[in-house]
């Protein structure tokens, strides 16, 4: 599965394999709400990841956004990703934005 | 939700407008070939490589998307003034066509893509746009390096600041599109920087996952035009809001403000829109694309409830219910609308068909080392989806047997006092339910002696036979028969003619043949307009039913004894004066019950004139669903078809035309009779018996 969602009593990991994209939006968004409404920290493994488009790039910049508004702390692990980083950075998406810490 | 199904669904959407593309592009290379300065030809060729690319790469077609990028640089540079067309660079764009067709398809079916000729194709193109005398060895180095060089190739050049603004609509990701994609390509023109804004991002909750709500300022410095940014967007620019202003140079040495542009961008959108964004626009969705199964799927479908429909309307005539024939009238009337709009969305413009000779003529012309134009009437003509898609081989073989026999070498043109340039012409026009197709030449004409002796040779004639020119002409179509002296890449083997035949005959159309010796030939080819459903008038002989086209018939007048007497027993009307010769339908087929006092004649209206049909009793109208006889049936060229009747029983639908032109040649070839109204009148006694098994 390309996104999926582990829970422990200190964390939620949502994990995320392959490519990203509008084939995998809508589940990421529920995985993302699921995550959201433990109340715990968040975070969005992306080590797996081989390409987000900017459906999951919004996805994830909106998650952030309601986790700074639930006074969840907020997550992207997989700083190991120069290639995404880079593409994205590229069209003007900076996931450094997103992964700091709220 | 985007799920796989979708996205192969994206895919065969992007093949199915790539072929389309192919098509226009191959046309337009071929116009151009004739006028190569025409800068709206280059532009046209450019944008449809230029989408071919885009799309291709969105949809995963990225062998094709490269390849087509180097090709479409070629006609970029030629757009800026870089260098001119020449033939070469046609001819080299022709072939890479061959190349793209393949790759569309991607193995799926057709040929396969030559890595070979790719390279040898893109190799060519580079060394021609790279062949210019006067232009500096910088700018002509960068296209033969391929992609990222034509960046630093278009920055030596007068390089302009642009602001863009970008903001995908909601519907623009769904269609398969990827804006990074496309910041991406915008980069590959120039310097860029670009900023992403997130401002439109709803709440989690309310997001749609699969809108992109982002949106793009960017500002290039290129050397690239307006149009060649715009180009970018092509295939999106329906569903998206785009701006793209010069940023003046006196603005140039500030930064540009990302608020000021917006607002340029905006003030310009709604200047130019009325305010209405242009994915906002009512008419998105004027046209579906259907895939023709589905299509003939549901004709099918029409045509089983037309037969079902006749069912009921002779139910309803049977019984006296005055609410039941109410009832089955109403819906005898939507079924006709139905059954005719059904078959309007089937008709199709032989436009399409038409111009894909443009590329054959000009391959067969290079390859022959002849001089010819190919010249088109009445590409509007509309046929149904089936014929049309039957059309295309027996054209393409008679466009080449003119291309190579009957279009002579240019030195002998000119001796007979003819252009140099030879034309082929091919037009289509409507002729009641049918259709004629014209092919034409200006060669030679075909040589009658030629082909008699070789008709004697083959045995098909004897020595002594005495044949009409059209008697002569229809031995062409004889399997094998070719007077050609050497076989050729092109024709030659006697093969093409009698595919002709075959598929004319396949359509149930006929050909006819007209040449005049050093002036040219015209094949013309008449098609039904349609193989489904027709229109037709349901008339009676005896027992039996059947069915003359509604197309045909002019009108209906009455046969007594009277009138017979009076035109001597002879087979003519007098119609308001004029005469006008009839068969009886009685005779023809051999039906032997006793004829009623009074007679119907049906005028119908053929290329040979007026004629009448002499049948015992109209019937009436009837939606036709025409069902084919079966191969056993095949040589019975009179009969169209057959149709089951409200009643359950089996009407013949006569072929008029045929009908005649038997007629007819009955009458030349019985030599003891004269004149063809006499003729007429034998031809009816002598084939009765042939076809009385048909109507049982």
């Amino acid at each position: 599965m390309p996104v999926t969602l582990k829970l422990t009593k200190t964390k939620s990991t949502v994990s995320l394999e392959g490519a990203i994209d509008i084939a995998t939006s809508a589940e990421l968004k529920k995985v993302l709400l699921e995550a959201l409404s433990a109340g715990k920290k968040v975070s969005v493994a992306l080590g797996k990841a081989t390409d987000l488009d900017v459906t999951a790039v919004q996805l994830l910049w909106a998650a952030r956004r309601e986790a700074c508004r639930l006074g969840v702390e907020f997550a992207l692990d997989g700083q190991e990703l120069p290639e995404i980083r880079s593409a994205l950075l590229e069209s003007g998406l900076d996931l450094n934005a997103i992964s700091g810490n709220v | 939700m985007t799920t796989k199904g979708n996205i192969d669904q994206f895919r065969q959407s992007f093949q199915e407008e790539a072929r389309e593309l192919v098509v226009d592009l191959e046309a337009a290379l071929l116009l151009l070939n004739e006028n190569r300065d025409d800068e709206e030809l280059v532009g046209r060729i450019f944008r449809a490589l230029h989408t071919i690319k885009g799309s291709g790469s969105m949809f995963g077609f990225e062998k094709l998307a490269s390849f087509t990028h180097n090709l479409e640089n070629a006609f970029d540079e030629n757009r800026n003034g870089r260098f001119k067309i020449n033939s070469e660079l046609i001819d080299l764009t022709l072939a890479a066509l061959d190349q793209i067709r393949a790759m569309i398809e991607d193995g799926s079916s057709g040929p396969v893509v030559d890595d070979a000729a790719c390279d040898q194709i893109l190799s060519r193109v580079r060394l021609i746009t790279s062949g210019r005398d006067s232009q500096p060895v910088e700018a002509s180095s960068a296209l033969a390096t391929g992609v990222e060089q034509t960046l630093s190739a278009g920055l030596a050049q007068d390089v302009t600041e642009w602001s863009i603004r970008f903001a995908p609509g909601p519907d623009m990701m769904q269609f398969g599109a990827d804006p990074l994609l496309l910041i991406r390509e915008i980069r590959q023109l120039g310097s860029l920087s670009v900023r992403a804004s997130m401002a439109e991002i709803p709440p989690l909750g309310e997001l749609d996952p699969e809108r992109c709500y982002v949106s793009w300022e960017m500002v290039l410095s290129t050397a690239s035009t307006r149009d060649a940014i715009s180009d970018v967007f092509i295939f999106v620019s329906d569903s998206c809001e785009l701006c793209i202003l010069p940023i003046t140079t006196q603005e140039a040495g500030k930064e540009p403000c990302a608020g000021d542009l917006i607002a340029a961008g905006l003030e310009e959108r709604r200047s130019s829109s009325g305010g209405r964004r242009p994915y906002d626009k009512a008419d998105n969705a004027t046209s579906l694309r259907v895939p023709a199964a589905k299509l003939d799927q549901f004709v099918d479908l029409v045509g089983e409830l037309v037969t079902v429909q006749a069912r009921l309307s002779e139910i309803a005539a049977r019984r006296d219910d005055p609410e039941f024939s109410a009832v089955a009238e109403e819906i005898e009337r939507l079924t006709s609308s139905l059954r005719e709009n059904s078959m309007n969305i089937r008709m199709l413009p032989i436009r399409g068909t038409f111009e894909k000779f443009r590329r054959l003529v000009h391959d067969l012309a290079r390859d022959l080392g002849k001089d010819v134009e190919l010249t088109m009437e009445g590409v509007d003509t509309e046929l149904d989806k089936t014929v049309i898609d039957q059309l295309s081989d027996p054209l393409m073989h008679l466009i080449r047997n003119s291309m190579d026999h009957g279009i002579e070498a240019a030195s002998k043109r000119l001796e007979r006092g003819k252009r140099s340039m030879a034309t082929i012409h091919l037009s289509a026009r409507h002729s009641g339910a049918n259709v004629l197709i014209g092919v034409s030449d200006d060669g030679g004409g075909i040589d009658v002696e030629a082909v008699r002796s070789r008709g004697i040779e083959r045995g098909l004639i004897t020595a002594d036979a005495h044949l009409s020119e059209s008697e002569t002409f229809d031995l062409i179509f004889q399997p094998g028969f070719s007077t050609a002296k050497t076989v050729t890449d092109v024709s030659g083997r006697g093969v093409g003619m009698d595919v002709v035949r075959q598929s004319v005959e396949s359509l149930r159309g006929t050909i006819e043949v007209a040449s005049k010796p050093g002036l040219g030939t015209n094949v013309t080819l008449r098609l039904p307009l349609t193989l489904a459903i027709i229109d037709g008038l349901l008339v009676s002989v005896g027992d039996a039913c059947f069915v003359l086209p509604l197309a045909n018939t002019l009108e209906c007048i009455e046969l007594s004894a009277e009138d017979i007497e009076k035109a001597n027993g002879k087979h003519v009307a007098n119609v308001r004066g004029d005469v006008v010769p009839y068969i009886r339908l009685r005779q023809y087929f051999n039906v032997r019950t006793e004829r009623p006092p009074i007679e119907q004649i049906m005028i119908v209206e053929t290329d040979e004139g007026r004629f009448g049909f002499v049948v015992d009793q109209v019937l009436g109208n009837c939606q036709t669903v025409i069902k084919n006889l079966g191969r056993f049936y095949k040589h019975v060229q009179i009969v169209s078809g057959a149709t089951i009747l409200g009643n359950g029983t089996v009407a013949l639908i006569l072929d008029p035309y045929r009908l005649v032109q038997e007629a007819l040649k009955n009458a030349s070839v019985n030599t003891r009779l004269p004149g063809a109204m006499a003729g007429a009148r034998e031809s009816v006694g002598n084939s009765g018996s042939k076809w009385s098994s048909a109507v049982r």
